[in-house]
């Protein structure tokens, strides 16, 4: 009795459970944590995005797994979950970055762009006959000069961060962030910082194949992504490469 | 729910880039537009000249008082045809009255919703570029206002053309009268002007307007736009400010 009950609450996503939950938004932020970690950390001179993009097999295409995405000149997204899912998001997004140009001939801005999204995922957690998103985003960029950095979750609810991580071992890497962020990083620095995090539920360890940098720079008010190369020299040059195993 | 690709004449849910999410229900739809473009002299026009000089200390607007039917009998004697639309924006009422109203209505609302969303405010660059979509792509048709107005850039006069050609200036003129209050603008503008002098200036141009176009006169009506605010006064006679 007591089982079929629970199965009831948790098998329409528009039903309370009896003490004010809601089931499938709480499995769909379980399905981000199994997915591999994404990391923000602002700073004065920008924004940075690492992601871990680990692959099953030695065999896939690295380049194919995508986790870092640009979404209009000044604008980036990080994703951790469903990777199909996020990329229905990154595309509302590049075409709400479009309308923008449209309607006002102006840039959008990062916390106008997540509230956009964010508005997008709740509605999936209010109407029937379809499934939460599956996807935590980090939404990157410049707005004004200014560096922002915001977080979606799969209720739908915006969050600004001056560091954040997503995804699987979150609750280690932004305890990390927190003892080792201070506001007047360099984006150099961020960048350290961010794959220092990144490597922490791996020992302290990146597989340099493995792992994807963005940047959005404050000056250049430019999003970009640092070549496979660069990624390895700078996971390197952090003491993070993994010991040579692949080499 | 779903959502779908970027559509010139809104076929998609998403608010109309070219256009406006707010359209009334009463806006003119394309066939109507050009009924009634037809019956021309039917409808109530403004004739009018309407002025927009930037100046040290912002923008002035300045319009006659006039409303005819085809410029050939005056048909109201008091009409106010500059209206804030924007905390620091004012837009004028030239030509389709009813067209230029909704319009008005329309920014109106955009204004505060973008406002209210955002935390701040379009910017006046924004206003007229939006201003220029709802004139090409949407249901208000006949009209050819200015739109004056301060934010952090500084001050700006737009002109906006019925086909939705959006065109920034230091000074411009709307109107049937706008041809004698250039005569008069031409050569007497000064980018280091004061608002008082910018507003003397104006209402000369209206003045010319109003002694030899027959669609322009009544009075004048004047929108001092400051980084403070829109004050908008009228006058009997145009020399009240000379």
């Amino acid at each position: 009795m007591q089982g079929s009950q629970q199965q009831a609450y948790d098998r329409g996503i528009t039903i309370f459970s009896p003490d004010g939950r809601l089931y499938q938004v709480e499995y769909a932020r379980e399905a981000v944590k199994r997915g591999t970690a994404s990391v923000g950390v602002r700073t004065e001179d920008g924004v940075v995005l690492v992601a871990d993009r680990q692959t099953r097999s030695p065999l896939v295409e690295a380049s194919s797994v995508e986790k870092l995405h640009s979404v209009d000149e000044h604008l980036g997204i990080a994703s951790a979950g469903h990777v199909a899912d996020a990329r229905q998001l990154v595309d509302l997004a590049r075409r709400r970055a479009q309308m923008e140009w449209l309607r006002y001939d102006q840039p959008l801005g990062v916390e106008a762009l997540t509230k956009e999204i964010t508005d997008h995922i709740q509605q999936y957690t209010q109407t029937g006959g379809a499934r939460p998103f599956g996807v935590a985003l980090l939404v990157a960029g410049v707005e004004n000069g200014e560096p922002r950095l915001f977080e979606t979750d799969p209720s739908g609810t915006p969050y600004e961060w001056s560091a954040v991580a997503v995804g699987g071992g979150r609750d280690e890497i932004q305890e990390y962030l927190e003892d080792n962020y201070d506001d007047s990083l360099s984006l150099g620095d961020g960048i350290g910082l961010a794959l220092e995090a990144l490597a922490v539920p791996n020992d302290g360890e990146l597989d340099t194949g493995g792992v994807e940098i963005s940047t959005v720079d404050v000056e250049s008010e430019t999003f970009s992504t640092k070549p496979p190369e660069e990624v390895a020299e700078l996971v390197t040059e952090h003491g993070l490469a993994e010991g040579g195993e692949d080499e | 729910m779903t959502d779908d690709r970027l559509q010139p004449n809104g076929a998609s849910s998403d608010p109309d880039p070219f256009g406006s999410e707010l359209v009334p229900n009463d806006a003119l739809g394309g066939e109507r537009a050009e009924q009634l473009a037809g019956d021309d002299e039917m409808v109530n026009k403004t004739g009018t000249t309407t002025i927009g000089i930037t100046n040290e200390d912002g923008v002035v607007i300045a319009t006659d008082k006039r409303a005819s039917l085809g410029g050939r009998f005056v048909s109201n004697k008091d009409v106010q045809k500059v209206e804030q639309i924007h905390p620091t924006a004012a837009l004028t009422l030239v030509g389709s009255v009813g067209g230029a109203q909704s319009l008005i209505r329309t920014l109106r609302a955009e204004t505060s919703l973008y406002g209210t969303r955002r935390g701040d405010n379009l910017s006046i660059s924004a206003l007229a570029t939006l201003a220029g979509n709802m004139m090409r792509g949407g249901p208000f048709f006949a009209v050819n206002p200015i739109l004056g107005g301060v934010d952090e850039e500084g001050s700006h006069v737009y002109s906006i053309d019925p086909a939705g050609g959006v065109m920034s200036d230091d000074y411009t003129v709307t109107g049937s009268g706008m041809q004698l209050a250039h005569g008069t603008l031409e050569g007497e503008y000064d980018p280091e002007m004061s608002m008082d002098e910018a507003v003397a200036l104006a209402a000369r141009g209206i003045q010319s307007a109003t002694e030899r176009d027959t669609g322009s006169g009544n009075g004048i009506f004047v929108a001092r736009i400051t980084a403070d605010g829109v004050e908008i006064e009228d006058y009997d006679d145009p020399a009240e400010l000379l």
